[in-house]
C-alpha cells in the first residue's frame, strides 16, 4: 500500500520527463526491443528498457543512478523497431536531461531545463552583465592598430581564472554527486581498491572522452559522429588555446609567445570546424532530418544557437584583427564573449554540455559497479 | 419459411448452417475453395486439450454434406446482395470445376497422372500439387477440381490427360461458370482470416531466412497431411531442429501494423510448442512472450502444463531482430530477456513466427454497405453487447475471425448465436 501511494506521488517526476520530452513514455509495454535493437548493446552492459520503466514510475534516484542514457548516442534505431512509437531515443534523451538536473546541487539547472523563461532570462542578464563589465574594465582603445590584449588586459585574463575555476568546481561537485548516485543504487556494497579506480579512470576516460568511439557504432554512426567531433575538436582546441595563450604562458613569462601565424590558423581552423557542424546540427534540427533531431528540447536550441553565434563572432573578430581593422575587432570581440559567457556558465555545468563530463563518466562508474559486482557475487 | 445463406465454410460457417438446419431452415453454404473445412482444416491439433483437429471437424463436414436442409455451394462467391432483412436477393457465381460432381467418385487417377505441378495453398506453398487436384484428403466434397490458370489445355490447348484417364469420364472441359440467384431471409457471414504479412516485420527475415517460419506453416509442418508427412523438418536442410524459437505478437500489438491482440496466438504457440516436444523429445522449445494471455477455460492450466510437463522455455522478451547464419543457416536472436535486464545473443535453428490475424471481408457485402469494416478492417459490430454478431445492417451477421479475433470455442459460439437469430428472419419470413 505505501509503495502504491509513492509510485503515485512519483507522478510528478513523469510530468517533468513529459515535459524535458519523453512524450510518448506510457506507451512503452517494456518488451526490450530497444536494448536488443541498440547497436551499443553488444558492448556495454545497460538495460534500456530499464531505464523506460523507471521514468514511468517516475523513480528519482534508480534515474541519476543508470548509466544506460549515457550510453545512448540517439541513433534512432530503438524508435524505428519500437512496436508501441514509444521513442525510447526520445526518453532517453529526456532522461539525460532530467539527470543532469538530478546531479546539479545548485538547483540552477532544474530552472534553466523547466522554464524558458527563466533560461533566456539568464542567458540576457550574463549577456548584459558581460558587455557591461567590459565596458567599464576596458583597457585602453587604441585606434592606430589592433591590440586586444591591450583592450581587454587585464579583466579578460582574471574573470579567465575565476569563471574557469567556479565552472570546473561546480561540474566537479556534479561529477561526484553522479558517481553518489550510482553507487547508491548499487546491489553491491563491497569496497574497491584505490588502485582499481585509478586502473579504470585511465583507461576509460581520456579514451572516450577524446574519441567518442561508442558514437562511432551507431547505425549511420558516420555522419553524426563527424559532426560532433567537429564540436568537439572545435571546441576542445579553441579552448586549450585559449589557456595557453592568455593563461599558461603569460603566467610562467611575459615574454613567452605563441607563433602568430600556427596560432591564427589554428584559432580560425577551429572557429570553421565549429560553425560548420553548429550550421549541420541546426539545419538538421530544423529540417528534423532524423530520429536523432526529431524532437528538439527548448535548451537544445539555446545551446546550438549560442555555440553557432559564439563561433561566427570569433571568427570574424579573428579576421577583423588579422585585417588590421582596431574597432570593428573590438566590437565583435564584445558582442563574442556576450555569447562566450552565458554559453560557458550556463551550458558547461548546468546544461547540454555537461555531457561532455557525464558520459565517459558514466561509462567509468557503470564499469566500476561492473566489477563490484562481479567481485562481490552472491 | 424461408432460406439463408451462410458465407465461408470454416469451422464458425459449419457450425451455423448445422444449427439453422436441424432446426428445419433451409440453407445455402457458400465457399470459395473447392472444399469446406477453412482454417482448422489445416490445424493438427487443437488447445488447450490437444484434441485432433480434423477429428472433430470432419465428421462436422460430413454432417454439412449429408444434410437434407443443407445445400453446399462450393467454388463459389457471393458476387451482389441486395435486400432488407427477411428478403435479400443474394447473386452467387459458381465456377467450373471442369469435373462433373455427380460422376467424380473422388479416386484420385487424374491427379495421379496429371503433369502440372503447382504451389499447394492448403500446404500455404511448402509442397507442390497438381493442376487438377483435391485440396486434402478429407475434402467435403471429395470431389475433383481442375485449376484452369495452370492447367496444360486452358494455358496451352494441349494434354487432357485426366480426362483419358478418369474412370467415370468425369472431366468436362466445357463447363461454364453458373450464376445463382437466391431470394433469403437473413445472411451469415464467416469468411474468416489470412495471417499478415510477416515481411511487415523484416527484421525477423520472413521470406528471406529459409529457416523462418509463420505459425501456420509450423501448424502444417506438424499435420500427418502437411507437405513433411507430420515431420519437423528444416526447409534449408531437411533436418530435425534441436532448438526451436516461437516469437509472439509479430504484427499484432504493434503500432507499425495493427494496434490490436490476435488472441490466439499465446495459446498456439504453446500448443505449437507441446507439439514439437511430441514430435521431437529432445527438441527444446522457447516462447517469447510478453504476457501470456491465457484467458478461457483450461487455458492457464494448459500455459503450466506447458512449462511443468513437457519444459516449454518462457523467456519475457520482444526479439528485435534475428540474423542468419550463412553457413549453418541457423538463426541468432537477438533479445533482452526482461526478468533479468540481459542482453542476449541466442542461436536457434528453427523460428516460428506468431503472426497477426487479418480479416477477409467479403467484397461484395462491403461495398453494398451490409457490412462495415471497424478501425482496424474487421467486420463491425454496432451493437456488441445486446446483438454481438450482428453486423452494420440488420439481418446481416458476421461471425468467426471476420468479426475479432477468436479462437475456435468462441467462434463456434457465435455461430450459434447467428444461426439462433437467422432462425427468427427464417420463419417469420
Amino acid at each position: 500500500m505505501s509503495r502504491t501511494v509513492a509510485l503515485l506521488l512519483k507522478g510528478e517526476v513523469s510530468s517533468i520527463l513529459k515535459s524535458l520530452g519523453a512524450r510518448n513514455l506510457y506507451k512503452c509495454y517494456q518488451c526490450g526491443t530497444c536494448t536488443a535493437a541498440c547497436p551499443l548493446s553488444e558492448e556495454v552492459t545497460a538495460s534500456f528498457r530499464k531505464a523506460v520503466k523507471y521514468a514511468q514510475l517516475g523513480l528519482e534516484e534508480k534515474i541519476a543512478a543508470d548509466p544506460a542514457p549515457w550510453l545512448c548516442y540517439a541513433c534512432g534505431e530503438c524508435s524505428e523497431m519500437c512496436p508501441k512509437d514509444a521513442k525510447p531515443t526520445e526518453i532517453l534523451a529526456a532522461l539525460r536531461r532530467y539527470s543532469i538536473i538530478k546531479y546539479d546541487w545548485t538547483g540552477f539547472s532544474k530552472r534553466f531545463y523547466l522554464s524558458k523563461t527563466f533560461e533566456l532570462m539568464s542567458i540576457a542578464i550574463l549577456s548584459i552583465l558581460t558587455a557591461l563589465i567590459v565596458y567599464l574594465f576596458k583597457g585602453p582603445v587604441i585606434t592606430e592598430r589592433v591590440d586586444l590584449s591591450a583592450f581587454a588586459q587585464p579583466t579578460v585574463a582574471i574573470a579567465n581564472i575565476i569563471v574557469f575555476g567556479v565552472l570546473s568546481l561546480i561540474l566537479l561537485i556534479n561529477i561526484y554527486r553522479m558517481y553518489k548516485f550510482t553507487t547508491s543504487q548499487s546491489s553491491s556494497s563491497g569496497k574497491l581498491p584505490v588502485s582499481t579506480y585509478i586502473a579504470e579512470f585511465i583507461k576509460i576516460i581520456p579514451y572516450h572522452f577524446l574519441t567518442q568511439r561508442l558514437m562511432a557504432r551507431c547505425r549511420d554512426g558516420k555522419y553524426y559522429y563527424t559532426i560532433h567531433l567537429l564540436l568537439f575538436y572545435g571546441y576542445a582546441v579553441i579552448f586549450v588555446h585559449h589557456i595557453l595563450r592568455h593563461m599558461l604562458l603569460p603566467l610562467i613569462s611575459p615574454t613567452l609567445h605563441l607563433n602568430e601565424v600556427a596560432s591564427s590558423i589554428v584559432g580560425i581552423s577551429a572557429f570553421v570546424a565549429l560553425i560548420l557542424g553548429s550550421s549541420l546540427a541546426i539545419y538538421g534540427r530544423i529540417k528534423k532530418s532524423t530520429i536523432i533531431w526529431e524532437y528538439s528540447h527548448p535548451t537544445d536550441w539555446v545551446f546550438i544557437t549560442l555555440l553557432w553565434l559564439t563561433s561566427i563572432t570569433g571568427l570574424l573578430t579573428d579576421i577583423f584583427k588579422y585585417s588590421g581593422l582596431p574597432l570593428p575587432t573590438y566590437v565583435t570581440f564584445t558582442v563574442h564573449l556576450m555569447f562566450v559567457v552565458p554559453l560557458l556558465v550556463l551550458e558547461v555545468p548546468f546544461a547540454k554540455w555537461s555531457h561532455l563530463a557525464y558520459r565517459p563518466f558514466a561509462l567509468y562508474f557503470n564499469r566500476l559497479n561492473e566489477i563490484k559486482q562481479l567481485r562481490y557475487k552472491t | 419459411m424461408k432460406p439463408v445463406v451462410v458465407v465461408g465454410g470454416g469451422i464458425a460457417g459449419i457450425q451455423a448452417a448445422l444449427d439453422l438446419a436441424d432446426q428445419g431452415v433451409k440453407v445455402y453454404l457458400v465457399e470459395k475453395s473447392p472444399s469446406i473445412g477453412g482454417r482448422m482444416a489445416q490445424l493438427d491439433k487443437t488447445f488447450p486439450t490437444l484434441d485432433c483437429s480434423s477429428c472433430i471437424l470432419t465428421p462436422k463436414m460430413v454432417a454439412v454434406d449429408r444434410h437434407e436442409n443443407i445445400e453446399l455451394l462450393t467454388y463459389a462467391e457471393v458476387k451482389e446482395v441486395v435486400g432488407e432483412p427477411g428478403n435479400f436477393k443474394v447473386k452467387i457465381l459458381k465456377k467450373p470445376r471442369y469435373v462433373d460432381v455427380d460422376k467424380c467418385t473422388g479416386c484420385g487417377q487424374c491427379v495421379m497422372k496429371c503433369p502440372v505441378k503447382v504451389p499447394n495453398e492448403f500446404n500455404l506453398g511448402m509442397d507442390m500439387r497438381k493442376a487438377i487436384y483435391i485440396p486434402f484428403p478429407q475434402a467435403v466434397p471429395l470431389k475433383a477440381t481442375i485449376d484452369p490458370e495452370h492447367c496444360l489445355y486452358f494455358t496451352k490447348g494441349v494434354c487432357r490427360v485426366c480426362e483419358r484417364f478418369c474412370p467415370p469420364k468425369a472431366i468436362n472441359f466445357n463447363q461454364k461458370p453458373e450464376e445463382i440467384e437466391l431470394n433469403v431471409a437473413a445472411i451469415i457471414v464467416a469468411t474468416g482470416f489470412s495471417l499478415d504479412d510477416a515481411r511487415k516485420r523484416g527484421e525477423y527475415g520472413y521470406g528471406k531466412y529459409p529457416n523462418v517460419y509463420t505459425n501456420l506453416e509450423f501448424e502444417r509442418l506438424l499435420s500427418s497431411t502437411g507437405p513433411t508427412k507430420g515431420e519437423i523438418v528444416r526447409r534449408s536442410d531437411g533436418r530435425h531442429p534441436k532448438k526451436i524459437a516461437f516469437i509472439q505478437c509479430v504484427c499484432s500489438r504493434d503500432e507499425l501494423t495493427n494496434k490490436y491482440c490476435s488472441a490466439i496466438c499465446c495459446m498456439a504457440s504453446t500448443k505449437e510448442a507441446i507439439l514439437a516436444k511430441e514430435h521431437l523429445p529432445d527438441v527444446e522449445c522457447t516462447i517469447f512472450f510478453m504476457d501470456v494471455r491465457a484467458f478461457g477455460k483450461g487455458y492457464q492450466e494448459f500455459f503450466e502444463r506447458a512449462k511443468q510437463e513437457f519444459g516449454v522455455r518462457f523467456v519475457r522478451a520482444r526479439p528485435a531482430k534475428i540474423e542468419e547464419d550463412p553457413k549453418t543457416r541457423n538463426l541468432i536472436v537477438y533479445y533482452e530477456d526482461t526478468e533479468t535486464s540481459r542482453f542476449t545473443k541466442e542461436e536457434f535453428d528453427m523460428v516460428v513466427l506468431a503472426v497477426a490475424l487479418r480479416p477477409i471481408l467479403p467484397e461484395s457485402l462491403v461495398k453494398s454497405g451490409l457490412i462495415q469494416p471497424d478501425n482496424y478492417g474487421f467486420a463491425d459490430v454496432p451493437e456488441m453487447y445486446i446483438e454481438p454478431v450482428r453486423a452494420s445492417k440488420p439481418g446481416i451477421f458476421v461471425i468467426g475471425v471476420l468479426q475479432s479475433p477468436k479462437d475456435i470455442p468462441d467462434s463456434v459460439i457465435q455461430a450459434g448465436a447467428a444461426a439462433m437469430r437467422a432462425a427468427i428472419y427464417a420463419i417469420s419470413g
